[in-house]
């Protein structure tokens, strides 16, 4: 009956999850540059038929304008319009013609793009990736289009489901400065605003070979590929338009933000959301430890205690939504029938409280390590998969052999380790406290 | 200018060679089909009939366990929920383990296990195998429930229930099931939080007792894992899981609306109407026209096909637009979903038929369904790199009686297809006349609209739990200072008022009814302040009896005598209370003024009662006259009629209820008060 809860926690763990992956089956692969610049990243495994073609550009909502959120996503729609060589509406049936599928996804850091294909099909997929990469095509017909689409899709995902705004309002509060201060689906006003000129000044910026990493996983020959990969990608241009990353760094909270939000809902929600390092920084490792001391399983200390125990929230959740230039670690609950939001707020509290003052064992952080394990051998499980955080860790780390090591960062992790960061950044001043209350409580 | 174009001049001729080859126009050719490997799996069945599936796949050191219990769907009618809870009560505990030792233990091992009321789902690492099998069995074969469990999870359900009465795919699809399946068939039930109040734990005790046995049990095991090394496990742990027959029940087939009916749920806060077109199918794995279903639903919408080109690409309505062809052993369904802008509700509703209805008419191009055959085909080798599509495989093969070839024929299959074979399809499964459009939208933008679609028939308003009703009911606000207390006491008035009610100790009434062709005869005996006897009898025989006396009741049928308990027992104690109207606070009964509506042309105040445990009447007083004139609950409506002087009270002589759809006519012969009736006449 919680289902309702557990769909926004998974959405939440989605979004705020990617990567440690690791050893378990080591993952070999080659990776290099072409001239041009364009990152290539090769794992071959012939077990089955199957490849992965995938491309990472390192552009996401924080590279937008403030009068521009948003951009970045529907730009992405965009990509599937066409080609000097596909027309428009060609491209998903040429990719469903190969017995194939693809699809998209944009974050605030990076957008990405695959084909998943039957492997002697691999030569279409960078076809089909290179077309939009060279001389993507795209008409007024296309953008008007895509324009009511993303704004379809903000409703669906957003503005028409009950807590469907969490994201959107805890950014909003958490970040002042940076561009995280909005999310990648972005507001209408500016979907509206977005002018096809626009997307094309931004493509000739952003999605240029120096600014992409191809990733392909699956029943290959590497030096065939080299050479497919050479054909389709070798004569694209290098970018002439230097990039821009935003510098702009969130000064450090000083004190409790505090703020209420009124939806279309019935059970309050309580959501924390403390200051956190980016990814992959040292202090990343110990948090998202935390995170799942908090919350993964039954026996974790919000489950138990708040959830089970106390019967105090429906369902409550510790989340480390870590991103390139930083992160949230969240603490999100949905109160149950009949208790208040400060309620549940004080019960969380009180288990974070005991675990800052030092109520953590040994055998609490094996279980731990024991947790991330079992997850980074189940994240090896396909190729599509494999292909993604091999991009990724090139892309925010610089070294895609961390799908192999990344494990050790999460093993070097002390029980020491975790009581200092609970302390360091599971403070008061540090944290936003939103209230999600019903619509009928408004004064 | 010319120096400065050597240098470019030569790095073109450098490239040139490698693209000279390359013809960009067209999609590159594919080279030759892998060869599609549908993967074995072994089977095994242990001594209490427990059948094992393995699919090895030693690519990574884990294993997935899936366990499904393959009983006959159960009605669970007034206490819907019971099957689900009982899933949720696995785990929390058995005769050697408490539920904190479960989970300690399961969390340990970094793995996932999930239970449900068809059995569980597990993943981990190869090296915690044993350990995982031995709890898992531990929990699902040596349950104990407790009472305390069933109240936690009870809570969790309700609140559960609270959080989806404010979403719209949740109330859509709570809406669609029942809909599709009709509310006599198990598919059909919902929850309520009357049904969920209502759920004990001997129910559960049972129904755990009775189905969930190991003669009717699928276990798949997947992954880093031999048949050797699995069955040794299972019959270590799950050997002693004792075979039992399991009950069988056969229900009638739900059948598609006679036309197109609209069904509408009013959220006003709604920006998006969640639609959904839906009737139940028959379709099983290894019917003659199962693959060609498959293949036509795909066409359709089974993936970015026609809906998702008509409704996104062409229109712009949606940001997605799909169809299902769902397949089940009893009765299957067919379900086209979209979200869309308020504004173009109707207009997608017209789509989707309009796409149904030319599957229908209209020949599929060869190009097209070539396309989709290729895709078909392709993502059916695609999804072979999950070892559990395999297992999958395997249990269909077992559960639908598939030859042991049916998935390696699957490819061959789908080639033979022709675009006459689809619409043969497409005429068996799409009903573009005869299906629910289910609308979950912000009723005031869409309504008018949506009475165009479908005109000479009205469209069926539900409320956020399912339950139908009536828009034309408008109430209208009682006036300013009317209160529940100033309509009671003026009914307390018109009936005889305080005084004399408070003199009135009992009453003993006697009353009629007709039942195909018997007269039944009701005889009521009430004692203040909460006693009650009512002796039901046919012929001058008592056939049934139902007895309050104050703390317990006792149900007597000609099955045999039952101590009430759970709703039955709030009901009785409800009914029992003496002229509650006299004093609704001491009872803890909350009254509310809802305002006016008109019954039968008479305006009449509504006003909602509250019993504790949230059982709720919805009462109706005469604006004129002060009195009663309907009663409506859960059980039914009854409107009084005919009020008559007993010594200087008055009673309604006549009663008209309507109880589960069925009609019924009470008329009152005699009522007496103040017989003095002894304590004796309501003894358990």
């Amino acid at each position: 009956m919680a289902k309702l809860a557990r769909k926004i926690a998974a959405l939440l763990l989605v979004l705020s999850s990617f990567g440690l992956m690791a050893t378990g089956t080591k993952i070999s692969f080659v990776h290099y540059t072409l001239p041009n610049g364009l990152n290539v990243i090769l794992h071959q495994d012939n077990s089955k038929p199957v490849v992965a073609v995938t491309i990472l550009y390192h552009v996401g909502s924080k590279n937008e304008s403030a009068d521009r959120t948003g951009f970045a996503h529907f730009f992405e729609h965009l990509m599937f319009e066409g080609s000097e060589n596909i027309p428009r509406g060609q491209y998903d049936k040429i990719t469903q013609n190969a017995g194939g599928v693809n699809n998209a996804n944009t974050s605030q850091d990076r957008t990405f793009y695959y084909e998943l294909l039957p492997s002697n099909q691999l030569e279409l997929g960078l076809w089909l990736e290179s077309e939009r990469l060279m001389h993507l095509k795209v008409d007024s017909v296309g953008v008007e289009t895509q324009r009511k689409v993303v704004k379809e899709e903000r409703s669906s995902r957003y503005d028409n489901q009950p807590y469907g705004s969490i994201i959107e309002e805890t950014f909003k509060r958490a970040f002042r400065v940076h561009p995280y201060h909005w999310i990648p689906i972005g507001s209408v006003q500016y979907i509206d605003e977005a002018k096809l000129s626009e997307f094309m000044d931004f493509y000739r910026t952003y999605y240029v070979p120096d600014n992409a990493t191809l990733s392909i996983a699956g029943d290959i020959d590497i030096e065939t590929t080299k050479q497919l990969v050479s054909k389709y990608f070798a004569g694209i241009p290098k970018g002439k338009i230097p990039i821009v990353r935003p510098q702009v760094k969130e000064p450090p909270q000083q004190a409790e933000i505090r703020d209420v939000v009124y939806d279309n809902i019935q059970l309050p929600a309580v959501i924390q959301a403390y200051q956190m390092p980016a990814m992959g920084t040292p202090d990343y490792y110990a948090l998202d430890m935390l995170t799942r001391l908090l919350s993964s399983g039954e026996s974790s200390r919000l489950v138990k205690a708040v959830v089970d125990q106390q019967q105090k929230a429906l369902f409550a959740g510790a989340f480390p939504f870590a991103l390139e230039d930083a992160g949230l670690f969240i603490v999100f609950s949905i109160a149950n029938m009949g208790i208040s939001p400060e309620d549940v707020e004080a019960a969380i509290n009180t288990e974070v409280e005991k675990v800052i003052s030092g109520d953590v064992t040994d055998k609490d952080l094996q279980k731990l390590k024991n947790q991330v394990e079992n997850e980074f051998v189940n994240q090896n499980a396909s190729m599509a998969g494999i292909a993604e955080n091999l991009a990724n860790y090139h892309v925010y780390f610089g070294d895609a052999n961390l799908i192999n090591t990344e494990i050790e960062r999460y093993n070097k992790v002390t029980r020491e380790d975790l009581l200092r960061v609970a302390g360091k950044y599971l403070r008061k001043e540090n944290r936003l406290v939103l209230y999600y209350l019903p619509k009928s409580e408004k004064k | 200018m010319k120096r400065s174009l050597i240098p470019v001049l030569l790095s073109l001729w450098f490239i040139l060679p490698v693209h000279a080859q390359l013809d960009r126009s067209k999609p590159p050719q594919p080279g030759p089909p892998p060869r599609i490997d549908i993967g074995e799996y072994q089977r095994s069945i242990l001594d209490n009939g427990l059948t094992l599936i393995v699919v090895s796949n030693h690519k990574l050191p884990r294993i997935t366990c899936n366990m499904l219990i393959d009983y006959d769907p159960v009605m669970e009618g007034e206490h819907t929920g019971f099957t689900s809870i009982t899933g949720s009560l696995l785990g929390t505990g058995t005769l050697t383990r408490t539920k904190d030792q479960i989970n300690e233990e399961i969390d340990f091992m970094g793995a996932g296990v999930n239970f449900t009321d068809r059995g569980f789902f597990a993943s981990c690492l190869k090296k915690h195998s044993e350990k995982c099998f031995e709890i898992i069995a531990d929990a699902l074969i040596n349950a104990k429930f407790n009472q305390e469990e069933l109240e936690k999870i009870r809570k969790q359900t309700l609140s559960g229930l609270a959080m989806e009465k404010t979403s719209p795919d949740a109330i859509s699809d709570r809406l669609n099931r029942q809909l599709i399946y009709g509310t006599a068939h198990p598919y059909g039930e919902n929850v309520s939080e009357q049904s969920v109040e209502s759920v004990t734990l001997e129910q559960c005790q049972h129904f755990y007792q009775a189905y969930f046995r190991p003669n009717i049990a699928y276990l798949a095991i997947v992954g880093d894992i031999t048949m050797e090394e699995a069955l040794p496990l299972v019959k270590k742990y799950f050997g002693s899981w004792q075979k039992q027959e399991v009950p069988r029940h056969v229900y009638s087939t739900p059948e598609p609306p006679e036309k197109n009916t609209i069904s509408l749920v009013d959220r006003p806060v709604s920006v998006q109407s969640v639609i959904k077109v839906s009737y139940p199918v028959m379709i099983k794995p290894g019917d003659k026209n199962y693959i060609t279903g498959k293949l036509m639903n795909v066409i359709l919408g089974g993936g970015t096909f026609r809906l998702f080109n008509n409704l996104r690409e062409t229109h712009g309505y949606t940001y997605g637009a799909y169809s299902q062809l769902n397949h089940d052993k009893l009765i299957g369904s067919f379900i086209a979903s979209t979200e869309v802008r308020n504004s173009v509700t109707d207009s997608a509703i017209v789509q989707i038929l309009y796409e149904m209805e030319r599957l229908r008419t209209e020949k599929v191009p060869a190009e097209e369904l070539d396309m989709v055959k290729n895709y078909v085909s392709g993502t059916f080798a695609l999804s072979l790199e999950k070892p559990e599509t395999i297992a999958g495989f395997a249990l269909n093969i077992e559960r639908f009686g598939l030859p042991a070839d049916y998935y390696r024929n699957y490819l061959s299959a789908i080639k033979a297809v022709t675009p006459e074979d689809i619409m043969e399809a497409a005429k068996t499964f799409l009903k573009p006349q005869q299906a629910n459009v289910v609308v979950v939208g912000k009723a005031e933008e869409i309504v008018k609209p949506l009475a165009a679609l479908t005109p000479g028939k009205k469209i069926r308003y539900y409320d956020n739990e399912g339950k139908e009703y009536d828009p034309a009911v408008q109430l209208k606000p009682a006036p300013e200072g009317v209160t529940a207390e100033s309509v009671n006491e003026k009914y307390l008035e018109a009936i005889g008022g305080r005084k004399k009610l408070a003199k009135m100790k009992d009453i003993t009434s006697s009353m009629t009814t007709t039942v195909q062709g018997m007269t039944l005869t009701f005889k009521n005996y009430r004692k203040a302040p909460d006693k009650l006897l009512v002796e039901i009898s046919m012929g001058g025989m008592v056939m049934s009896k139902q007895v309050f006396d104050g703390a317990r009741g006792l149900v007597t049928s000609p099955m045999g005598n039952e101590e009430a308990e759970g709703e039955v027992l709030e009901t009785l104690k409800a009914e029992a209370i003496f002229f509650p109207e006299l004093d609704y606070a001491k009872h803890k009964i909350t009254a509310t003024l809802l305002g006016i509506e008109e019954i039968s042309g008479t305006q009449a105040y509504k006003i909602e009662y509250r019993y504790p445990g949230d059982k709720r009447t919805s009462v109706y007083f005469d604006l004129a006259s002060g009195l009663k004139i309907r009663e409506v609950s859960d059980e039914g409506t009854t409107n009084y009629s005919d009020y008559r002087d007993v010594k200087g009270l008055l009673f309604p002589y006549q009663m008209d209820a309507e109880i589960q759809g069925q009609a019924l006519k009470l008329q009152v012969t005699d009522i007496e008060i103040n017989k003095k009736l002894k304590d004796e006449l309501f003894k358990i």
